[in-house]
Order: structure tokens, then C-alpha cells, then sequence
């Protein structure tokens, strides 16, 4: 149905590069980037992430050039680095949590199998041969070996075999010490070798059982096979025992038990999980870690908002003199590094030299076992995350002051209110609706404070008689980064990303519960307004 | 559309340019790479030029973080990244070797001499030799000539020296070392020949496990903290700035504080780590070397470079110069001997055994660690401390070894 006012749809064209030469410069390196990238990760073997880079190309030229999905040209952007950096990591964790990767399991099966398979050992008595090159330094090359005793030998086409008659014969001018030609061909001294060494040290020449090969500018040696490799049982064996090694929980494994090393990577299914709940040692000290973790991430959620609280609300007055000066003071903490701030705290801490206790015990007289002490390492800790952690709530404090409108304060004083009864009744119920999603965010935060805890006390002092090493101050986090990459068996990735899985789920859970409390306190707020 | 179909053209053909050129970036044989951390690249980059000059052969030194050389060249030797060659202290051997990341080296019986003994047993693991060292260090006795004239010899010495010198209220001590840290307790804790793991002629047995039994060494130490000689807060750092300000007899620890105590213009002198119980201490012993990837494609060349530069003793002069640690070519260390404090931190070393390089040594770490630190805390005795100790890393290496 026409009618006369309509306007017609915007129209919404493709992409144009009319009279923008360096928009269309930009747009065709990236792309030229990207196809590059393509191919050369599919040379190197990376199949899957060139075909999804592929796609990822295809779709952004899709989305910049149709006009149907005009829309998502906004957020196409984001939306990439979303999938980069956020969604690539998780699913990999997630991956990773059902693997055995770490130590000892880093290389992929094939690389594994590649590794033993080329691994040569010396047999117990292996010859050596000294060696002369002949030929074209660039081109074929023929190689004379002479034996401890004195016999020739000619290598060639990956054969080598006694020097007859019928071969070209070695011609030499110092009655065999250095030889000049061989047949028609010349020698070729070895500095000229060297550059063509890396290529020629994968050269190697049967011999009997065994096979000879190049090991330094002057000598080939004698070697053999440790492993063979039989594709389609998917088995080894030890070519000097004759025993057989199979594919078992990421290690090539005989029927006794033996294991060869390196190992691969394998899924090993919940195997993760379960020894996260079932192992005794594991689970021994849990508990007690579990509630620290609680509490730590509460009192210090606490101690920083009523710190943070205090002074927003104290540089909030405009009769404050030098209040900028005060805010940009009391900012200062937070523009320092938070690693630099935890180390120099324990320094200040230290029981015996350091000057906090070189106050105290002027004043008390005796010292305070910051480190030594579980209560007070735990305090320590607080003290040090409240310096860490005031100038954000402070901030965020400052900021959410001034939505509150000034008309209710005023009514509030036109009414008789004091100000305990102003900042109780209108400031608080007003803040929290702002701040509050920040403190559950906070409240995550500190759940996962690993630089704190591993910087300021490393989770010392050590629970004494624990089954696995832990100590009185390790949070969740800080306690499994022992488990998992100081645990005696190297770095356990599979294991640590299992880990991490299961603290993402508790720490979901009780933001969950927390953003309900807080969507409480806003109807409530929103009544009051 | 067509504008699509254009840039669709346009990317198949610069696709089919990029085939070309892929291979460039591939790591590409005759051409050698060495990773290594800050301190050894002024050495290295002359020794590139000659090794090009000589043979025609590039060499790239790359500078890298000490802590990021073993993880890269386990994540990025796999992928064909990697280097030919890496520089770092024997005890990576244990992970590498478990990943894989790097291959043994052949010397000749007659090439090992050259080196102190204790260098190449350090990098013998699983009875193969996995790389050419360079350098050796222990811990020593470093002390103030001012308040210590006579460096004491025995340990009950080192006690009477240390107790007339300390007073806690002026923050003046006579021996501090860093309580928590089982790498600097080692030499106590190995009292009366104990051990973390035996060593055999093999190498370290992970299942032959001796921490209970270091009773006597944590004795030791309980004494020292609980007679008030070691303040309980006596970390690397403290020990480290009180030493500098002058307020220190003797401290105990390696050669990497010798710079920053002749900066703080201490007159200092270092000796030989004193005998326990009529013993020689046994401090661990790290040895730095040259070690070659599993993944080089040059090995035969790499070999070479570490023939003509490391195993000579102008190279390791070379190296010394500017990483000064013991050279670990014997004539090396004939020729800086002069020199009291290399020859005393010697000393030490000779009397060491090599760190453990196998994996198990991380279970040790922690537990040990914490062990330490609750004896010294007063926490508990030594001997339920070691104790714990031990049967956290019985229980820690049970657990890997089920997967």
C-alpha cells in the first residue's frame, strides 16, 4: 500500500571505497594478512585453525559487504574479539580439563612416536670412521670412511659397502693420511662441508644390523634404532629386547609396566575431576582452606567498602578544604602496582626488622609475629588488601554520591532529620543500588587474590601435619597452584584447568546468591524514592 | 554482491602469493639459534660473528627471560619454533627431558675431563649427557672483614663468633641466612651425609627418599632461630639489605650478592662454608650450560659451536667475563683462581652435589619449605617436622606416578 508520506527504507549500502584510498589500503593488507595467515598455518599442519580463520575471514567480508546484516557491522568487531579472548580461552580450559596435558605429556602422539622412533643409541661396541667427502660441495656427495683398521669403505645412496676395485679409486699424495680425488671427483675439505652439515647429519647409511651417520666434521659412528614403530598395531618395540610398548594413559606402556618417555597428550575423561574429590591428601586440608577462602573474600569485601565509605562520604563534603588535594593523596595506592605495593608491605611487616613492628614496640613493647602467627598473618593480609583496595571503593563511591539527588537531602533537612538518620535512611539504600553488583564483583575478586596471598605470605604459615602442603593463610587458588604446579610431578595443566573449572562454578554460585540479595535491596531502594 | 565477489578475488590471489613465501618462515636448517637470558648475551654475540666468519654459518642469539626459556621451548620446540640451542642451569633437565624438549650430546670420555666433575654429573640424567656446562655455583660464607676478622671454620665457631655479635634491639646480628628457604638450609639440613634423594651412579633415586631422617640438620636450625642467633623473619631480603647496611658479621649465601655488597662499599671477604660436626657442609650446586633442543634441526652444527666456543677456554673466559660465575672448564678455572672470592665459592661447590634435577624435586620444595618454616616458627619439633615432610612427598610422587 502506497502512501504519499512514507518516506523510502534508508538505504544501506555495501562498504564504499570511492575516493577512500586508505580505508581501502587497510581493509586489503588485513584481509592479505589473514589469507597469508591461512595458508601458512595450513602448510604447517594446523588445519583446524586455518579452516576457522578461513570462515572468520569469509563471515567479515560477509558482514561488510552485504547490506542484509548491516547492523552487526557495529559490533562485528567486538564480537571477534569476544570469541579471541574469551570464549578461545574458556572452551580450551575446558578441553584442557579432560586431558592429561602437562609435564610429560606436552608433545602430540605422532611427535612422541616421531621422537622414539629417530632416537639412535650406540651399540655397546660401535665403530667410528674417520671420513673424507668427495664431489660437489652443492651437489652429490660421496663419502670415504676409513676403519680403526685401515679398511675403506665407500658410502653412497644410503648403502655403504667395502671398497672394491671396480670403484673409483682414492688418490693420495701423502700415502694415505689425506686423500685429493676420488675417481674424477675432488675432495672436499671441511669447512666447506660445514655449511650443508645440518642436511647431511639426517643422512644415514645402512650397515649390517646398524647404520652409520655423520657425528662430527671428521667422523661418522656407528648407530642403531632404538625403537620401530608399527602403524597399523599402533605399537613400538625395543628393536634390542624385542619388547612391545602400547599407548596406555599417555605413555607408551610394555605389558611390565614400563614406561617410555616423553609421554603425549591424551583424554583421560573425569579422571580431573574425580582425583579432585576423591584424593584423601587432596582433600584434607579443603575444608579449612575453603572457609578461609569465605572469609577472606567477605571481611575484606567489608573492610574496603566501610573504609572506602568513610572517606568517600568525608571528601564528598564541600566544606572539606583541599579536598583535591586529599583525593588525589589518597588515590595514590591504587596507582601503584599492586605487586610492588604486596612485596614492600612485607617488608614493612617483617617481624624483626621491619619499621611497623619497630613502631609497636616502642608503644606495646613486644613484637608482633606478622608472619609467623596464623591470626596475625591473616590480619596482615587484610591490612595489606584494605591499602590495596580502599581507593576503588572510594572511587566508586565518589562516583555513585553524586547520582543521588540533592532535593532529598534537602527535604530531609527541611524535615528535621540528623545526619546519622540522612546517611542511614537516603546515602546507603541509594549507594547500594549502584554499588552493589561492584561489591559481588569485588566479592569475585578477592575469591581468586592469588597475587596477595602467593606475594605478601605464600599461604604461610604452614599447617603443621597436613597431608599435602598447606598453610593457614592459602585461599582456594593459591592452594591449588600447589596442587597442580608444585605438586612433584611438574606443571599438571589438564589438572590445574580442572581446578579452575570447579572454583568458577562455587564462585558463580554465590554471586548468584548475591546478585539475588542485591536485586532485593533495589526494590527496596526503588520504594523508598 | 560484486564488490564481494572483487574482494574474494583479490584474496585467492594473494593466497596463492602467500604459498610462496610460507616456507620462508619455517624454521630452516643451517642456520643455528641460541636462546639465552640477559646475562650471557654480551658473550655470545662476538661468538656468533666468529662462528659466521669461520664457517659461513649465521647465528642468531635471542635475548629471553631466565623464567621463560624452559616453558617456550617446551610449548614452541613441538611447533618447529624453537631454538638449536637454550642456556640455562641444569635443573630444567628433569622437565625437559620428561617432555622431551631436549637431546643428549656425545662427548668423548676424554672431552668430559676437561670439565670438573661435578658439572658433568649434573647434567647427566637417566645416565646420558644432556648438555655442555659452562659454569658452577654454591653457596658460601660471605663476611664482614670489619666485624669478622677470621671467618670461623667450624660451625660451632661460626655460633660463638655470631652470638657475640648479635643484638637484636640495635638490629645487629652475627649470621643471618634465609630461614624459609630450603636451597640456602640445604647445607644443614644434609648434616651427618643425609639427603632429599640418594644419589646413585645413575643419578638421583626418587624412590630412595631421606627427609625423615634429616633430623640433625633441622636440630641445627631450630637451634639457631630459638637461641635468637637467626631473627624469625630472616627472608632473602632482609638478610640481603642488613648485610649492605653493615650490620651483618656473616651471611650465607651465593655469588650472585657479591655486586650489589661491593656497591654498598662493604668490606667483605668470602669463605668456604664451615664444618658441621666435624663434616664438610654439602650445599647444592647449580651448574649453567648450553643445552640442545630435541627439536634442532642443526644438531651436528650446534655441536660444533659449543666445540669451538664453550668447550675452550678462551670461550669460557668469554663467558666468565661477563656472567662471573666458576667456570667449569677446568683450565677456565686455573686461569680466574687468582681471584679469593671465585676460589672460596669453589671451594664450597667442590664439597656440594649437584641440585636433583628429576621432577619429584618440586614435591620437595614445598613441603621442605613449609617443614622450615614451622620449625623455625616454633610451630613444631623438628623431628615431627621432617616427618611431615617426607610423607608429603611420599604421598606427592605416589600421586604421579598412578597417572
Amino acid at each position: 500500500m502506497a502512501h504519499p508520506i512514507s518516506s523510502p527504507r534508508p538505504s544501506r549500502p555495501g562498504i564504499s571505497f570511492a575516493g577512500r584510498p586508505l580505508a581501502l589500503l587497510a581493509a586489503a593488507v588485513i584481509l592479505a594478512l589473514g589469507a597469508w595467515a591461512c595458508v601458512y598455518l595450513y602448510l604447517r599442519g594446523d588445519r583446524w585453525i586455518a579452516l576457522i580463520l578461513f570462515l572468520g575471514l569469509l563471515a567479515t567480508v560477509y558482514v561488510f559487504t552485504s547490506p542484509r546484516v548491516y547492523p552487526l557491522r557495529y559490533i562485528w568487531p567486538g564480537l571477534v574479539f569476544f570469541v579471541l579472548l574469551v570464549v578461545y580461552p574458556i572452551g580450551y580450559t575446558v578441553y584442557s580439563a579432560f586431558t592429561n596435558y602437562g609435564t610429560g605429556h606436552m608433545l602430540s602422539k605422532s611427535q612422541a612416536v616421531q621422537q622414539l622412533q629417530s632416537a639412535l643409541y650406540a651399540p655397546p661396541d660401535a665403530k667410528t670412521f674417520t671420513f673424507t667427502a668427495f664431489g660437489d660441495p652443492k651437489g652429490k656427495i660421496v663419502f670415504l670412511l676409513k676403519g680403526a683398521d685401515g679398511q675403506l669403505l665407500l658410502a653412497q645412496d644410503g648403502r655403504v659397502k667395502p671398497l672394491s676395485a671396480d670403484d673409483p679409486q682414492p688418490v693420495s699424495k701423502d700415502g694415505g693420511q689425506t686423500y685429493e680425488r676420488l675417481g674424477d671427483l675432488p675432495a672436499i675439505p671441511p669447512l666447506k662441508l660445514i655449511a650443508r652439515l645440518s642436511q647431511l647429519q639426517n643422512q644415514t647409511f645402512a650397515y649390517g644390523e646398524s647404520v652409520l651417520s655423520i657425528s662430527s666434521l671428521n667422523q661418522f659412528s656407528e648407530m642403531r634404532h632404538q625403537y620401530k614403530y608399527d602403524p597399523q598395531r599402533d605399537v613400538l618395540t625395543n628393536l634390542a629386547t624385542g619388547k612391545e610398548y602400547r599407548p596406555k594413559d599417555g605413555y607408551y606402556t610394555s605389558a611390565d609396566g614400563q614406561t617410555l618417555s616423553p609421554g603425549f597428550t591424551s583424554r583421560v575423561g573425569f579422571y580431573n575431576f574425580t582425583r579432585l574429590f576423591e584424593d584423601q591428601a587432596i582433600r584434607g586440608p579443603f575444608t579449612e582452606v575453603f572457609i578461609w577462602t569465605l572469609v577472606w573474600a567477605t571481611l575484606t569485601v567489608v573492610i574496603q567498602l566501610v573504609a572506602g565509605l568513610a572517606l568517600g562520604l568525608l571528601m564528598n563534603d564541600p566544606y572539606l578544604k583541599l579536598r583535591n588535594f586529599y583525593r588525589s593523596v589518597l588515590i595514590l595506592p591504587y596507582a601503584i602496582p599492586a605487586f610492588i605495593s604486596a612485596l614492600v608491605w612485607t617488608g614493612l611487616l617483617n617481624t624483626d626488622v621491619g619499621i611497623i613492628n619497630g613502631i609497636l614496640r616502642h608503644i606495646i613493647g613486644f613484637n608482633i609475629p606478622w608472619f609467623q602467627s596464623p591470626f596475625w598473618a591473616k590480619v596482615a593480609l587484610f591490612l595489606v588488601n584494605l591499602w590495596l583496595g580502599y581507593p576503588y571503593m572510594m572511587l566508586i563511591i565518589l562516583g555513585a554520591l553524586q547520582s543521588i539527588p540533592g532535593e532529598l537531602y534537602e527535604a530531609a533537612r527541611v524535615d528535621g532529620a540528623t545526619p546519622g538518620q540522612i546517611i542511614r535512611t537516603i546515602t546507603l539504600p541509594l549507594l547500594m543500588t549502584t554499588i552493589g553488583p561492584l561489591l559481588v564483583g569485588s566479592f569475585a575478586f578477592n575469591f581468586n587474590n592469588f597475587n596477595v596471598i602467593y606475594l605478601v605470605t605464600g599461604g604461610n604459615p604452614p599447617m603443621v601435619g597436613a597431608q599435602t602442603p598447606a598453610g593457614h593463610t592459602d585461599i582456594l587458588i593459591s592452594y591449588t597452584y600447589r596442587l597442580a604446579f608444585e605438586g612433584g610431578q611438574g606443571n599438571q595443566l589438564g589438572f590445574a584447568a580442572a581446578i579452575s573449572i570447579v572454583i568458577f562454578v562455587i564462585v558463580a554460585v554465590i554471586s548468584l546468591i548475591q546478585f539475588r540479595f542485591t536485586r532485593l535491596a533495589e526494590e527496596v531502594s526503588t520504594d523508598y524514592v | 554482491m560484486k564488490k564481494a565477489l572483487a574482494l574474494l578475488v583479490a584474496l585467492t590471489l594473494l593466497a596463492s602469493l602467500a604459498v610462496g613465501s610460507a616456507g620462508a618462515l619455517a624454521s630452516t636448517p643451517g642456520k643455528l639459534l641460541i636462546w639465552c637470558s640477559e646475562a650471557q648475551v654480551p658473550a655470545l654475540k662476538p661468538m656468533a660473528a666468529e662462528f659466521q666468519k669461520k664457517y659461513g654459518v649465521p647465528v642468531m642469539v635471542t635475548e629471553m627471560g631466565f623464567g621463560d626459556i624452559r616453558p617456550n621451548l617446551i610449548t614452541k620446540g613441538p611447533s618447529g619454533e624453537g631454538p638449536d640451542l637454550i642456556v640455562g642451569p641444569h635443573d630444567w633437565l628433569g622437565e625437559l627431558v620428561a617432555n622431551g624438549a631436549v637431546a643428549p650430546i656425545d662427548l668423548t670420555a676424554n672431552e668430559e675431563s676437561l670439565f670438573t666433575g661435578t658439572a658433568i654429573k649434573a647434567f647427566t640424567y637417566n645416565g646420558k649427557l644432556y648438555g655442555m656446562p659452562y659454569a658452577v655455583e654454591a653457596i658460601g660464607l660471605i663476611y664482614n672483614k670489619k666485624l669478622v676478622p677470621h671467618p670461623p671454620k667450624t660451625l660451632d665457631e661460626l655460633m660463638a663468633v655470631a652470638k657475640k655479635l648479635t643484638d637484636p634491639a640495635k638490629k645487629e646480628y652475627g649470621f643471618l641466612y634465609p630461614l624459609g628457604d630450603a636451597y640456602h638450609a640445604y647445607p644443614f639440613l644434609s648434616a651427618d651425609g643425609h639427603y632429599f634423594f640418594r644419589l646413585t651412579s645413575k643419578g638421583f633415586d626418587a624412590k630412595d627418599i631421606g627427609i625423615a631422617q634429616m633430623v640433625p640438620g633441622a636440630r641445627i636450625i631450630a637451634t639457631l632461630t630459638q637461641s635468637g642467633l637467626v631473627p624469625k623473619g630472616s627472608d632473602y631480603n632482609t638478610m640481603a639489605s642488613l648485610f649492605q647496611s653493615g650490620k651483618v658479621g656473616m651471611i650465607m649465601t651465593g655469588p650472585w650478592q657479591i655486586d650489589s655488597i661491593k656497591k654498598a662499599g662493604i668490606d667483605y671477604g668470602v669463605a668456604k662454608l664451615p664444618t658441621i660436626d666435624g663434616r664438610p657442609a654439602t650445599p647444592f650446586v647449580g651448574v649453567q650450560g648450553f643445552m640442545m633442543s630435541a627439536f634442532s634441526k642443526n644438531k651436528l652444527l650446534a655441536m660444533q659451536f659449543l666445540r669451538d666456543f664453550v668447550m675452550t677456554k678462551e670461550g669460557q673466559l668469554a663467558i666468565h667475563k661477563v656472567d662471573p660465575r666458576i667456570p667449569a672448564l677446568k683450565s677456565a678455572f686455573e686461569a680466574v683462581s687468582s681471584d679469593p672470592d671465585l676460589k672460596a665459592f669453589g671451594e664450597s661447590a667442590a664439597d656440594g652435589i649437584p641440585m636433583p634435577a628429576i621432577p619429584e624435586m618440586a614435591a620437595v620444595w614445598n613441603a621442605v619449605q613449609n617443614a622450615l618454616t614451622a620449625i623455625t616458627n616454633g610451630q613444631t619439633d623438628p623431628v615431627t617436622a621432617m616427618k611431615t615432610a617426607d610423607a608429603q612427598v611420599r604421598k606427592a610422587i605416589a600421586q604421579g606416578a598412578k597417572k
